[in-house]
């Protein structure tokens, strides 16, 4: 056993937080505020090549394991939690079925440039009636000669005002419940796609949320990811492993929300004294280090399993959901230590809070995530 | 062969080793020697103002960089082997004492806050480590043992009358290869930080150089001096690194320091230790300097400089 | 076309020092990091040789365990590296320092021009580079804010107390440089991973065959206490008549 990164994976960690101290710190106040998506950010990044980092060079990758992508993904959503959602949006749920299932060629047109930074990817899969029940989608593909026909309203799709390339799941087949969805990659510059208003959101204010709106989109076929009936599976496997990103999102935004706390109460006096030496204070620092320190392992363990290739679902959702109640809590105790100024603008943890919160809804709500664990656990 | 050496490539900073010189070598019971450059009347100087003798460097050509003193005044330590000396910590005179200490094969200390003489008559030398937040002492095994002093450590030398003394002229150094092409000289600093008892500091929270306007009328009405942290001076170029404070700059001792904008990194307060009373305006309540000082504002500077300058004008 | 090389120290991240509750300085936890002024040093070099062409070699003297700065070293563009090591390198002095660095690149690599940043971030004794040139017996030129190569010869921009002085110097030649020469770049993932791959000469005390004898002694060590009691105001029209008046109160500004 050992609990040590490798040199490579604490460098690429370091290099990473000298990134977003450089480059995301400065805007990260300015984002929020104006819901701006930071495109020279993102550019940065992908100059950096932090954008298709577990993928194999062949296909314009850096080729490291999953576990370091995380780590990254924890230090940049250490600055900046939207930030470090778009990079994860974009590398776990749309470069990563690709990845996974697309055929070479598939690889070679959307991957590639999606893995250098190029392209920017987004995955549409929730619709108005379909959330957590992901059956309940309306959406449908039609084979129409060499060309699927797609029509139905997706909504709630990060990085959708601003991404190149969709990873997108409609009905082929709509009496099938289990194997009648299909997943498909689509362009942005399709006729018949097209990008609704961007969602103002409580927090992760700088990723960019909207619907998507196929009607009569036409695709040619080779777009079918996977073959005709894999979507479900697609979706369910995309998430497994966006999970671990989420987790590591939280546990950023967790650090953070300690990193604050911990300066602070050295910093403010009442009674005569700094309020770090009130017992009160330390066991709110002790609980959320302690609790930083589990999740962080929870989400290596799951990234650790996965770049073994063995199991990794259910340690993803137990991570996923273990670090996401565990950030929303934590970030709320660093506001309670900033008292009145924590609950005001201009205090990071009042950011910190607002985007905490998320990290319990999207990619599975925790409800769900514990629907996966106890599935797992009963089996 | 025993004796104090000291060596300044400015006269002030020579005039003030003369006084760090002289008091090591009374203890120590040693003649003090000073290296000087110029004619016989700065000699003559120099004797007056303490030194039992002086070693006159030749004047060198337009094109060569002081640096070309280094081998001639190695060999000449070299062959009087004194016990200790010391060189004036100015740019040229910390890379001019490094050089010499190799080629002696002896250890430095640079920089050197405090100096004392143990009982068995040993330099014990203080200076900052980690960027100002440890302060380590060290002595020296080795001869000479070499130390430069940061300039206003001393006060100057005071001329006495009656003072005897030696000199003796060196030769002319061979040029080396290198050749001084041009020499700039910096915008001429407003005031001297070193000897202003009222500083106001400039830091980055301070977001356009026409806004420096606004700290130095505080300054003013305050009656004091402008000065700036490092990013001021050397990223952005507003002020002269003469107004900057800190551990690669200057160290100042003023009875009132006033902070607007500045973080309080160590590097910099380290600058200020000295200061009567530290103050400082900042609009996060996490910077560290807060933790250097005795009052503190939280809040925007451009709201508060304003009022302060208001308030301090009544 | 320059053979370059720049040193570098891997040293103690001053943002760990924290002093024990005795006044000690406890570093048992201290991470470690890339000397600030060596990113420069190494930045300066992998500009020139983008201008120019050449090599640029890192060369460090380090414990064995400075592994990872290595690696850090590499990741910021240099194409090989000098890794001169041994258990017995901890808390090494200018003078061992340099002498070692001499006799490495002295005896093995070819180079025009060295170049170092003007001190380090733990100990600043800014007299590294200095004491190498002269190991090495070519020109030194400190505190360099520009540089050029021409000819043969390096033309720096150094700063001196009252200014600037432009230098030239024949090649081969040392520079220590400042920090604002330029802003060294924040290594990519694929120059992280470029770095593993760099090759990398290992030399220990052995193989260098002498003894590099301690001069400067350490005599102890304590933490720069530094800490005041901050009496904190607000930002309200009360708050600034209260902070001025308690300023007033100490009786450090003359009034008149
Ligand atoms: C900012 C943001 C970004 C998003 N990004 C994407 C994206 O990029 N791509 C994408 O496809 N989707 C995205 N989503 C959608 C997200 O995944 C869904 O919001 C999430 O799956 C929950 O669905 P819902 O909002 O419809 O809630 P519902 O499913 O309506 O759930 C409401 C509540 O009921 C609970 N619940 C539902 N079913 C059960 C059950 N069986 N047992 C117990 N409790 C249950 C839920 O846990 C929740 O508490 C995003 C959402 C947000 C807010
Ligand atoms: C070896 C070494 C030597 C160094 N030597 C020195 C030295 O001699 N001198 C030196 O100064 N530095 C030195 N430094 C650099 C030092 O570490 C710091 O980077 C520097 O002091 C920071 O300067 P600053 O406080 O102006 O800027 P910053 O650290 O950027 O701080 C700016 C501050 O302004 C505040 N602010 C922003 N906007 C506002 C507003 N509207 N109202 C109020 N406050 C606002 C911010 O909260 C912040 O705290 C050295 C570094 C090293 C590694």
């Amino acid at each position: 056993m050992d609990f040590k990164l490798t040199e490579e994976q604490e460098l690429i960690r370091d290099n990473m937080r000298e990134f977003a101290r450089t480059y995301v710190d400065p805007v990260a106040v300015e984002i929020d505020e104006n819901s701006r998506y930071p495109e020279e950010v993102i550019k940065k990044l992908a100059d950096g090549g932090w954008l298709g980092m577990p993928f194999p060079a062949e296909y314009g990758g850096a080729g490291v394991d999953y576990l370091t992508y995380a780590i990254a993904v924890e230090e940049l959503s250490r600055s900046c939690a939207a930030t470090g959602f778009t990079m994860s949006v974009h590398t776990g749920l749309a470069c990563g079925p690709i990845a996974l299932y697309g055929s070479d060629e598939q690889k070679k047109k959307y991957l590639t440039p999606m893995a250098k930074g190029e392209h920017l990817g987004a995955f549409a899969l929730t619709e108005p009636g379909a959330g957590t029940d992901v059956g309940a989608a309306t959406s449908t593909a039609v084979l129409d000669g060499d060309e699927y026909v797609l029509n139905g309203v997706k909504t709630f799709t990060s990085n959708g005002p601003v991404a190149n390339t969709y990873v997108t799941f409609a009905w082929t087949d709509k009496n099938d419940k289990r194997n009648g969805m299909s997943a498909f990659i689509v362009s942005r510059e399709t006729p018949g796609l097209s990008v609704g208003e961007h969602f103002m959101k409580m927090g992760i204010r700088a990723s960019q949320t909207s619907e998507i709106i196929f009607k009569d989109c036409r695709i040619p076929k080779d777009n079918l990811l996977g073959k005709v009936g894999d979507g479900m599976k697609i979706a369910m496997a995309c998430f497994d492993h966006g999970r671990i990103g989420i987790a590591a999102q939280a546990v950023g935004i967790a650090q953070a929300a300690l990193d604050e706390s911990i300066s602070y109460s050295k910093q403010r006096v009442q009674f005569g004294k700094p309020i770090s030496k009130n017992q009160a204070i330390q066991w709110m620092i002790a609980d959320m280090y302690t609790d930083i320190t589990a999740g962080r392992f929870l989400y290596y363990y799951a990234a650790y399993l996965k770049d073994q290739g063995l199991p990794f679902s259910k340690e993803a959702s137990m991570a996923k959901v273990f670090c996401a109640e565990m950030c929303s809590k934590h970030a709320s105790k660093a506001v309670q230590i900033h008292g009145g100024y924590g609950y005001c603008k201009g205090q990071k943890v009042e950011r910190l809070m607002r985007d905490a919160k998320i990290t319990e809804i999207y990619e599975g709500t925790s409800e769900a995530q514990r629907m996966v664990i106890a599935g797992n656990v009963l089996r | 062969m025993s004796g104090v050496w000291i060596y300044a490539d400015k006269y002030e900073q020579g005039v003030e080793l003369l006084t760090a010189g002289r008091g090591v070598a009374d203890m120590l019971g040693m003649k003090l020697t000073a290296l000087v450059s110029g004619d016989n009347n700065i000699a003559q100087d120099f004797i007056a103002r303490g030194a039992d003798e002086v070693l006159l460097l030749p004047p060198l050509t337009e094109s060569q960089p002081v640096q070309d003193y280094v081998p001639l005044m190695a060999d000449e330590a070299r062959d009087a082997d004194p016990d200790v000396f010391l060189i004036a910590a100015s740019l040229k005179g910390k890379e001019m004492a490094a050089r010499i200490a190799a080629r002696l094969d002896t250890a430095l200390c640079s920089e050197c806050s405090a100096m004392n003489i143990d009982e068995k008559g040993k330099l014990q030398m203080e200076r900052l480590m980690y960027g100002g937040a440890a302060i380590q002492t060290v002595s020296i095994s080795s001869r000479p043992q070499m130390a430069t002093i940061p300039p206003r450590s001393y006060e100057a030398a005071p001329v006495q009358s009656d003072r005897q003394g030696n000199i003796k002229t060196l030769e002319s150094p061979e040029p080396s290869g290198m050749q001084v092409m041009e020499r700039k000289g910096k915008a001429q600093a407003s005031g001297d930080i070193t000897a202003a008892r009222i500083i106001v500091c400039a830091g980055r929270g301070i977001e356009n150089q026409e806004d420096l306007a606004m700290v130095r009328e505080l300054a003013e009405v305050l009656g004091g001096e402008v000065a700036c942290t490092r990013p001021i001076s050397e990223e952005k170029h507003w002020m002269t690194e003469e107004s900057c404070i800190g551990l690669s700059a200057k160290e100042v001792k003023p009875a009132l320091y006033l902070g607007i904008g500045v973080s309080g990194q160590i590097q910099h307060v380290v600058g200020i230790r000295e200061a009567g009373i530290i103050c400082a305006v900042n609009s996060d309540e996490n910077a560290p300097i807060f933790e250097s000082a005795d009052y503190g504002i939280t809040g925007d500077l451009y709201q508060i400089v304003p009022a302060l300058i208001e308030e301090f004008k009544k | 076309m320059p053979n370059i090389i720049c040193c570098f120290k891997w040293v103690v991240d001053e943002a760990y020092i924290k002093p024990s509750s005795s006044g000690k300085i406890d570093l048992e936890w201290a991470e470690y990091k890339l000397s600030d002024y060596d990113r420069n040093a190494i930045e300066e070099a992998v500009q020139l040789q983008e201008k120019y062409g050449g090599s640029v070699t890192a060369v460090t003297v380090a414990s064995s365990d400075a592994t990872k700065g290595i690696k850090d070293a590499l990741s910021r563009g240099p194409e090989k590296a000098y890794f001169i090591n041994d258990d017995q390198f901890e808390n090494l002095e200018p003078s061992q320092t340099s002498a070692i660095l001499a006799k490495v690149i002295g005896d093995q690599i070819d180079y025009d021009l060295i170049i170092c940043g003007e001190g380090s971030s733990d100990m600043y004794s800014q007299q590294v580079g200095p004491r190498l040139a002269e190991k090495l017996g070519i020109p030194c030129i400190a505190f360099v804010n520009q540089l050029t190569i021409e000819d043969n010869r390096i033309i720096a921009e150094r700063k001196t107390d009252d200014g600037l002085e432009v230098i030239s110097a024949p090649l081969p030649a040392l520079v220590t440089v400042l920090p604002d020469i330029n802003s060294p770049r924040v290594p990519g993932l694929k120059d992280t991973l470029a770095a593993s791959k760099k090759p990398v000469i290992e030399i220990d005390l052995e193989d260098l065959g002498s003894e590099y004898e301690r001069l400067l002694i350490d005599e102890g060590l304590r933490a720069a206490s530094m800490e005041r009691n901050c009496s904190r105001f607000g930002a309200g029209p009360e708050d600034i008549k209260a902070f001025v008046e308690a300023v007033r109160k100490t009786g450090v500004i003359d009034r008149g």
